[in-house]
């Protein structure tokens, strides 16, 4: 019987999941995620959670409550920081004590931490930690890592060629030629476990699609033009999410196949109060595209959404005939 | 006679209005919701028919404001539109020129900046409910004073009274710590009119390009005391126009005009709709753990319209057909 593994559906889920998965399946687990969050995870997470949690990590103690009692391990890595010379929320950082502290009941927790703020080189060594919890032959461990980085490069090259990380996580075969998109283009930018976890954010993406928006996201966005649009900015930004949200934005405003941009925080998150701030402000400078800041938190009502979503799609529907689009 | 109907159902007043082919506003009815949505806009309908001569033929109906779907279902609209987006139309159209509307409502508030009859950004108030009309009603039945005198009261006043305005129940403590000091009430009034008109633009208005022709619209309008807030405030002259109350409605009409000289028939189902049973219900649906909570509407005991459901097993289960007829 191969160990089981569970990995919550939450948090930086939607950017790293073939990293870890992979890893851990080349050494002979079986990866389990939970399922998409509904209203009953949230009802678990706010009941787990302490207070003064944001949305977000709300959420994520109700995927670890709904893996509990199905694994045999839960995949809660401490996330410190993922690249050289720059922080993950201190929330992140926090979270598998949180979990141990408000979770009862709990399976072995996996939580090695995962720093690179010196050199992005110590990523082997903390997964060879990682991977001792299942495996004792360092052989195996470092060719789990390698199949595992490699999965990932093409999993972020699929991403960076326009799909959105759920359809990656599956269609593996790359971009199908779908020809040119004559839909209107909006801008998505937001981290990930907001604006892909269609319940926190009340299905904007479907919703944006249904009106026949094109989307488009930071993730999308190589990190190549992140930087160099990050590094337009007096001084450096050193929260990772936040840094690849205002670079991507920028590069946005520059683009003119975007037709607008939509900013999605989470109710009292510092370092989206600040983006959101310097992305509105970057687009007020530069003209008139439109803009949206949506605010998500548990209080969050379907109609302020749908109300806002849906003048926001008329203002750009209205520029776009304005200037002859 | 041929004209349109404009109706907008929010969460402290329904109001419809009638506009001729010219676009010229020609009756007005402002209700209150009383928390019966429904009761409201039949209530409105009957009284419509009583103003207007027996030949009237309405070509058109725009629906808008929180219960806009409701309204649209039941009246047979044939635009939908949210309420930015109608007092917007209205503004732009009644005052040529607007280039900032200011709209505060029951237990909403909303800024629009336009840009060449174009909506350039807006935003609405979030959870918080402290700068709006009904916070102003509460205060005004608090002190005994009928909240159409509220105004002219206000504006007696020679040096407001600072008032805590950044939320309603400290504005409240505040305030009562006023009057037992032995400040007038006139100054009293006026530093609450002041104190709205800081929270409004501290928190909706924030970062927003507020420049002249300013139009101040919703049913707090009729306060001149708000009007001469705004003005001290902004140092700018700010134009009411001759249906403030009703803006969101005239919006809706002439959206409804714009719709239907398209060449497309109306769907308006006539006022024969004041006469029939609706009934609202809403039940819990188990079929997944997101538990949504569908809304139906029937009409004399049969079903005519559902949402609410997030993957619309129930919206979508509906004829399309059946809700025409």
């Amino acid at each position: 019987m191969p160990v089981i593994i569970g990995i919550p559906r939450s948090l930086l889920f939607y950017k790293y999941y073939p990293l870890w998965k992979t890893f851990f399946e080349e050494l002979g687990a079986e990866v389990t995620t939970s399922g998409h969050t509904t209203k009953a995870v949230l009802q678990e997470g706010l009941k787990l959670s302490v207070d003064e949690a944001c949305l977000p990590v709300k959420v994520a103690f109700g995927h670890v409550q709904a893996l509990r009692e199905r694994v045999d391990y839960i995949f809660i890595p401490r996330l410190v920081s993922v690249s050289p010379r720059e922080y993950i929320c201190p929330k992140f950082l926090g979270f598998p004590d949180m979990v141990r502290q408000c979770v009862q009941g709990l399976p072995a927790i996996i939580d090695t931490s995962i720093n690179m703020y010196r050199r992005e080189g110590d990523m082997f060594r903390q997964f060879s930690e990682m991977g001792a919890h299942i495996c004792k032959n360092p052989l195996k461990i470092t060719a789990a890592y390698r199949k595992a980085r490699s999965e990932m490069a093409r999993f972020d090259s699929r991403v960076e060629a326009g799909m959105l990380p759920e359809e990656a996580f599956i269609n593996r075969e790359g971009i199908p030629g779908d020809g040119p998109d004559h839909r209107p283009t909006v801008a998505v930018v937001g981290h990930p476990y907001n604006i892909y976890d269609s319940f926190i954010n009340i299905n904007l993406i479907k919703r944006l699609e249904e009106s026949g928006i094109n989307i488009v996201t930071a993730d999308n966005v190589p990190e190549r033009l992140v930087n160099s649009y990050a590094g337009t900015l007096n001084k450096k930004l050193f929260w990772t999410l936040g840094r690849r949200m205002v670079g991507a934005a920028y590069h946005f405003t520059d683009n003119p196949s975007i037709r607008g941009i939509i900013h999605v925080a989470s109710f009292a998150c510092g370092p989206d109060s600040m983006t959101g701030d310097m992305i509105e402000r970057k687009v007020r400078r530069k003209g008139n595209l439109p803009f949206l800041n949506l605010i998500l938190d548990e209080h969050t009502g379907e109609a302020g959404i749908v109300t806002r979503i849906e003048a926001f799609l008329d203002m750009v529907n209205m520029h776009g005939q304005a200037s002859g689009i | 006679m041929i004209g349109f109907l404009g109706i907008d159902v929010g969460s402290v007043s329904t109001n419809l209005v009638y506009i001729n082919e010219d676009g010229k506003v020609r009756e007005s009815i402002y209700l209150r919701t009383n928390g019966r949505p429904i009761a409201a806009l039949q209530r409105g309908l009957q009284e419509m028919t009583e103003l207007l001569p027996p030949k009237t033929v309405i070509r058109g109906v725009g629906a808008t404001g929180s219960g806009r779907h409701l309204a649209g279902i039941i009246a047979g609209a044939d635009v939908v539109k949210n309420e930015i987006t109608s007092h917007a139309v209205a503004a732009s159209r009644v005052v040529p020129g607007v280039r900032t509307v200011l709209e505060i409502g029951g237990q909403d508030s909303k800024i629009i900046i336009l840009r060449d009859g174009i909506v350039a950004d807006f935003a609405m108030n979030t959870v918080c409910a402290a700068g709006t009309g009904s916070f102003l009603d509460q205060q005004a039945a608090r002190l005994n004073i009928p909240i159409e005198k509220f105004g002219d009261l206000s504006l007696k006043s020679s040096s407001p009274v600072r008032i805590a305005g950044r939320c309603a129940v400290f504005a409240e403590s505040d305030m009562i710590h006023k009057q037992q000091m032995g400040y007038d009430m006139p100054d009293i009034l006026a530093g609450l009119c002041e104190a709205l008109v800081r929270n409004y633009l501290n928190n909706v208005g924030k970062g927003k390009d507020i420049s002249g022709t300013v139009v101040f619209q919703g049913g707090v309008a009729a306060n001149q005391g708000m009007k001469a807030a705004f003005e001290r405030a902004l140092n700018i002259e700010v134009i009411i126009p001759p249906h403030f109350g009703v803006m969101g409605a005239v919006g809706a009409s002439m959206l409804a005009r714009d719709h239907v000289a398209r060449g497309v028939p109306t769907r308006f189902k006539g006022f024969g709709a004041a006469e029939s049973d609706f009934r609202a219900g809403s039940f819990e649906c188990d079929g997944c753990p997101n538990m949504c909570e569908v809304v139906e509407i029937r009409k004399d005991g049969s079903v005519i319209a559902r949402w609410g459901d997030r993957c619309g097993k129930w919206s979508t289960r509906m004829d399309r057909r059946k809700i025409s007829s």
